[in-house]
């Protein structure tokens, strides 16, 4: 009997858990959309803002923020994904998995994976100051090509890890290369979770705030070239949410439910993708 | 009878754990032969060695010759894709790529420069007939192959091997993880590819060997026990262990008398408890000790033949634990 209770108790500890995660998920979109939505217009979407950010104008919309983030999220996150596949293929037992050098990669991987964003933008800063060049676009995206990589290169290891040996070897005593393998075998089985690796990094970039309030800045303006300011949705939300008057808060709960929505968007595409991708897979 | 592949003194280590001593033997080529002796005797090294798959295992070390064609294969600084295109290898788990029926057996001949479509076409139904597959896949190549049966998987597999046209097939327990159907399947066509390939089959199953090998190679604890013509070596065994160990696997299948569990107990205890068990038998009964010890994996059987007794099988039979067979005699 104490133990049928025992077995009870912790069920329902369990699912206490998952309620409260569940339910601080669907507050946190409650909330936004409950803010964002009235004043979500085409306006919204299709013009720029007027009338100064710092200002608090309510007039135009919120056109250079999601232009200036959609830069820098899917920039930085193209970047990201070209460095970081291969760092995180030749963390494969084939190449240099085996060494010392590996696990020392890994562990300043996992370190810097944890630095928080404000002190990359720190670093990015001082780096732009000592060469001269203006907070721009380009700045921020490789701000956040550096902030990713490190999340991507883990969870990409930790997935090409789990790629079963027994599949290599197969391919290997086909007569095949260590790269040809790697291509056809390793990356066609980790494909999923390279995708959720990918997704992962895009998440935390396009999201963060910190790191280009230095290094990007923000402008009313549409970004004309790698090197102008741009506007980006986090950095919207963080000004306009400072401001006095209500109507400018609510332009901020608007920016962030456009961000939700991006990161829904692609998050859904990756699901669909790794679905499609994922026929092929021995499990 | 000609040689196809020349095994001079071939040692072989994992890291501190002598898995071959000085095996000197030849195979003779476009006929089968088999591997034998219990689990952990080395059988499955021996095969790696020959496509130098032992490279990817952390720690080994291989010394000695492997002769194929005039060509060390052991020697590093030959182009080892090149060997391992000419020696097919069937595993003992079926392991189809993560692509469809199709890409499978092209795989091989595409990565070796073939681009023809045509060419591929062919090639792959060609290669699908000869493994029996043809029939029961033909509508559906784009598939994937992990969509198929595990006896599918499995002639997939040797259909894939051989459509890099190799010379050789190395099998290791290729019928292992198969049903009885499936295994026959793959017997009746290991049988018919030996006029044209010279086949290596590891197996501790003696009836498979019985039924298939033309040519036999005895291996024990790391050692070469005998080596010679099938039949001369199962009807009249020049070595003592090697009688032993046919008789003592046909002898197994009649049963087990009784079995004592010896996980968690670390040498020499296992050992005294095993005797104990013993002691309990009459002479002719089997016992079964199951360890999880590494020590004990060579020790108890060691000690079991000082005694006088028989061993008759050592074998993995998860990834800790070991399982070891042993007729009372005295």
């Amino acid at each position: 009997m104490d133990r049928l209770l025992e077995e009870k108790f912790f069920k329902l500890l369990m699912l206490l858990s998952l309620a409260i995660v569940v339910g601080s998920l669907f507050m946190v979109v409650t909330v936004i959309v409950w803010k964002g939505a009235p004043v979500m217009t085409i306006s919204m979407l299709t013009q720029t803002s007027k009338g100064g950010y710092y200002l608090g104008g309510t007039e135009g919309g919120i056109l250079n923020a999601i232009v200036g983030s959609l830069y820098l999220g899917f920039g930085s996150m193209f970047l990201a994904l070209m460095i970081s596949l291969p760092a995180a293929l030749a963390l494969q037992k084939d190449y240099i998995g085996r060494t010392k050098a590996a696990y020392y990669i890994r562990l300043s991987l996992d370190i810097l994976w944890g630095i928080p964003s404000i002190v990359y933008g720190a670093f990015g800063f001082i780096v732009m100051l000592y060469f001269g060049v203006k907070a721009s676009l380009l700045g921020g995206i490789i701000v956040l090509t550096l902030l990713q990589m490190p999340i991507m290169i883990r969870a990409m290891d930790e997935v090409i890890r789990l790629v079963p040996q027994e599949l290599k070897e197969a391919s290997y005593t086909l007569g095949a290369t260590k790269l040809e393998t790697t291509a056809a075998v390793v990356v066609r089985q980790a494909l999923p979770g390279i995708l959720t690796a990918v997704l992962l990094g895009f998440g935390r970039g396009i999201g963060d705030a910190a790191s280009i309030l230095l290094t990007v800045n923000y402008t009313d303006n549409l970004p004309g070239s790698l090197l102008d300011s741009a506007a980006s949705l986090p950095l919207a939300v963080f000004f306009l949410l400072s401001m006095p008057s209500p109507e400018v808060q609510q332009r901020a709960y608007a920016s962030a439910l456009v961000l939700l929505i991006i990161v829904l968007a692609l998050s859904i595409t990756s699901r669909y993708l790794s679905r499609r991708f994922m026929k092929n897979i021995i499990r | 009878m000609k040689s196809h592949i020349s095994i001079r003194n071939v040692n072989a280590f994992y890291s501190d754990h002598q898995a071959l001593k000085g095996i000197t033997v030849e195979i003779p080529e476009k006929q089968i032969t088999a591997i034998i002796g219990p689990s952990g005797c080395g059988k499955s090294t021996l095969l790696k060695c020959f496509n130098r798959l032992i490279d990817l295992t952390d720690g080994a070390r291989v010394s000695g010759k492997i002769i194929v064609d005039d060509m060390d294969v052991l020697n590093h600084s030959i182009d080892i894709t090149d060997v391992r295109r000419r020696m097919g290898l069937l595993p003992q788990k079926p392991n189809p790529l993560p692509m469809s029926i199709y890409d499978n057996v092209a795989y091989g001949p595409r990565i070796h420069g073939i681009k023809d479509k045509k060419k591929l076409d062919q090639m792959v139904e060609k290669y699908l007939k000869i493994a029996g597959l043809w029939d029961e896949v033909k509508d559906r190549l784009k598939s994937p192959a992990s969509k198929l049966s595990i006896g599918q998987q499995q002639r997939l597999c040797l259909a894939r091997g051989l459509a890099v046209e190799p010379e050789i097939i190395l099998c290791d327990e290729p019928t292992s993880a198969l049903d009885p159907v499936s295994s026959q399947h793959i017997e009746q066509q290991l049988l018919k590819l030996k006029n044209d390939y010279t086949i290596v089959i590891v197996t501790h199953n003696i009836h498979q060997a019985i039924r298939l090998a033309d040519y036999v190679i005895h291996l024990y604890l790391g050692e070469l026990v005998e080596h010679g013509p099938a039949n001369e070596v199962f009807e009249n065994p020049r070595e003592e262990r090697t009688r032993s160990y046919i008789n003592g696997t046909l002898f197994t299948d009649l049963g087990i008398d009784k079995e004592v569990n010896l996980k968690g107990n670390a040498c020499p205890y296992n050992f005294v408890y095993a005797k104990q068990a013993l002691h309990e038998l009459s002479k002719g009964k089997v016992l079964k000790l199951i360890v999880d010890d590494p020590l004990a994996v060579t020790e108890v059987p060691r000690g079991m033949e000082a005694d006088g007794h028989e061993v008759l099988s050592v074998k993995q039979i998860n990834r800790t634990d070991w399982e070891i067979l042993i007729c009372k005699q005295s």
